[in-house]
């Protein structure tokens, strides 16, 4: 469905997006995910051809450039804000790009906005918009989906009914790529994770394979944390600092008690943690930070 | 191309300015009637009640706003990607605001000929001999025709603006600034030179703003040949390559414009 192969953007002649590699096939909903700045927004502008970049990208085995969209007849999306004009009503701004006007018919129930359809865009609330704006993007039954914060402004209700119609186009067979700082919504639709920092690629696993990063970490403190860390160091253990200690992996847990224990460092705490989510995306964010840190001073 | 063109006229058909404007010309067209004068029916005939100004005035307000209102309403990212390349995109809007620039002229010489029919100025027949010795009704369907492309220029100098900076209020004002200001700055350059005996009219009578003078050259040929200093022909080709000129640069601009 979408491949992306290596691509590098720049701005002027600062690069944002660093040699990124990705497959999303059909069915499958992908979650784009990474701090403020980090590139999401950018690898999404140019999958839809809207800047300039090295590499190649294809959709359905057709190449995509900057100035050659025709590969994204099918594919739909919400990027950065919806796009709606105020002096038009609901049903005007999908009529705008609409092919099939059953499937518009049915999206406006689908999306519960019967209501307000047929009123003039500028009095429609964020999240009225917000809906508008991912109706335009579900609009012509797409392959591909790119939802940039797609949940933004919505109220619970809504964004239930969302996931939802998201699941449900996967099972069709769309495919979708989704960027979301509601790491806990985007949890409970994807089935694969791409984590991105400083235009790079950190992570790239189904989302089974991501959660079992949950349980391979145990929680370490000693009376001595200096001396630890310098110990870890020393003998090349993985582990990333917390506020109170370390994390370290579960299979060098021997290893690091039995160090500790030659060296007369006293164990304080060893527990097993359960990450969520959110906390094994900012652990590994944390790690990158450390090599980057590392790579600096040396 | 199909697609970008159908998206264009859509909006555009459901914009108000686009079917209050046309109200607003017959206003504009009776009041030139009756401040004009009873007497200058001919020369009222021959310029459709003034509309050609009016016109220029209502296509930089509906012009300007053309790429404008994309940014302001976040549509640009959308209308891109849906867009087979970024020319279509760039040439639908260009088509459409064309064939409007086309419609006002037409509706132009309608009012007119309904205009003729009123009590607003002395009755004079459509066969009277006016300038270059030519019928009225030849007159008026030559000034109309030579506007269009008065006007072609003005909405390419729209285009480029409008490409060149983002924010709608910005584009109208800069656009009727330099539209206006420049007519005006042209003339007095053109004039100075011709005062001062400088050796710059030679280059400066080939400036973008004097081709502006086309449509009220072929009306009074004597007194704006004196401003422009050049003959209608001269004019005319001049805005014709002017107005590709500045279509194709500001495509330029569009197309290397970060989104």
């Amino acid at each position: 469905m979408l491949t992306v192969k290596q691509i590098d953007v720049y701005i002027g002649r600062k690069q944002i997006i660093k040699q990124v590699s990705f497959q999303v096939k059909p069915g499958e909903i992908v979650g784009l995910v990474g701090p403020n700045g980090a590139g999401k927004t950018t690898i999404m502008k140019t999958i839809l051809g809207l800047t300039k970049f090295n590499g190649k990208i294809t959709v359905n085995q057709q190449a995509i450039t900057e100035n050659h969209h025709a590969p994204l007849a099918k594919v739909g999306a919400l990027i950065e804000h919806p796009a709606i004009y105020p002096f038009l009503t609901g049903l005007q701004n999908l009529q705008l790009y609409s092919q099939d006007p059953t499937d518009m018919r049915q999206l406006v129930t689908l999306l519960q906005m019967d209501a307000y359809i047929n009123t003039k865009a500028k009095g429609y609330s964020l999240g009225m918009k917000q809906k508008l704006g991912i109706a335009i993007a579900l609009l012509n039954q797409p392959d591909l989906v790119i939802l940039d914060e797609p949940m933004n402004g919505l109220d619970v209700e809504a964004t239930i009914s969302i996931r939802k119609i998201i699941k449900q186009y996967a099972e069709r067979g769309t495919a979708f790529l989704i960027s979301s700082h509601v790491l806990s919504e985007l949890q409970k639709v994807m089935t694969q994770v791409i984590l991105i920092n400083h235009g790079s690629m950190i992570v790239n696993q189904n989302v089974a394979a991501f959660n079992q990063r949950a349980q391979k970490q145990y929680q370490l403190n000693t009376v001595a944390n200096a001396a630890t860390t310098k110990l870890l160091q020393a003998h090349q253990l993985t582990f990333s600092k917390t506020k109170t200690g370390f994390l370290v992996p579960r299979e060098e847990i021997f290893a690091i008690q039995d160090l500790l224990a030659a060296q007369q460092i006293h164990l304080k705490m060893l527990a097993p943690v359960q990450l969520n989510f959110e906390q094994i995306i900012v652990d590994l964010l944390e790690r990158q930070r450390g090599r980057e840190h590392e790579k600096t001073l040396s | 191309m199909a697609a970008s063109l159908y998206q264009e006229f859509y909006k555009l058909a459901h914009r108000k300015v686009i079917w209050i404007a046309p109200i607003i010309l017959l206003g504009l067209m009776v009041l030139a009637g009756y401040t004009v004068g009873y007497g200058e029916s001919k020369l009222l005939t021959a310029l459709s009640y003034d509309s050609h100004d009016w016109i220029m005035f209502i296509l930089v307000i509906v012009g300007a706003t053309f790429f404008s209102m994309e940014f302001q309403n976040n549509a640009i990212l959308t209308l891109l990607y849906k867009a087979s390349s970024k020319l279509y995109v760039y040439l639908s809007k260009l088509i459409v605001l064309l064939v409007y620039n086309l419609f006002l002229h037409g509706l132009a010489l309608i009012l007119t000929v309904v205009l003729r029919w009123l009590p607003l100025n002395k009755p004079v027949a459509w066969t009277t001999l006016y300038q270059y010795h030519q019928p009225l009704w030849e007159n008026m369907l030559k000034a109309s025709a030579l506007d269009l492309i008065t006007t072609t220029l003005v909405i390419s100098i729209i285009f480029l603006l409008s490409c060149l900076i983002n924010n709608n209020a910005v584009v109208v004002s800069v656009t009727f600034l330099l539209i206006f200001m420049g007519q005006f700055l042209s003339s007095s350059i053109l004039l100075a030179g011709n005062l001062f005996s400088l050796n710059l009219l030679p280059l400066v009578k080939w400036n973008p703003f004097n081709m502006l003078n086309l449509t009220a050259q072929y009306v009074n040929y004597i007194t704006y040949h004196a401003t422009s200093h050049l003959e209608t022909g001269q004019l005319l080709n001049g805005a014709l390559l002017y107005a590709i000129g500045f279509f194709i640069l500001g495509y330029l601009v569009f197309r290397k414009k970060r989104f």
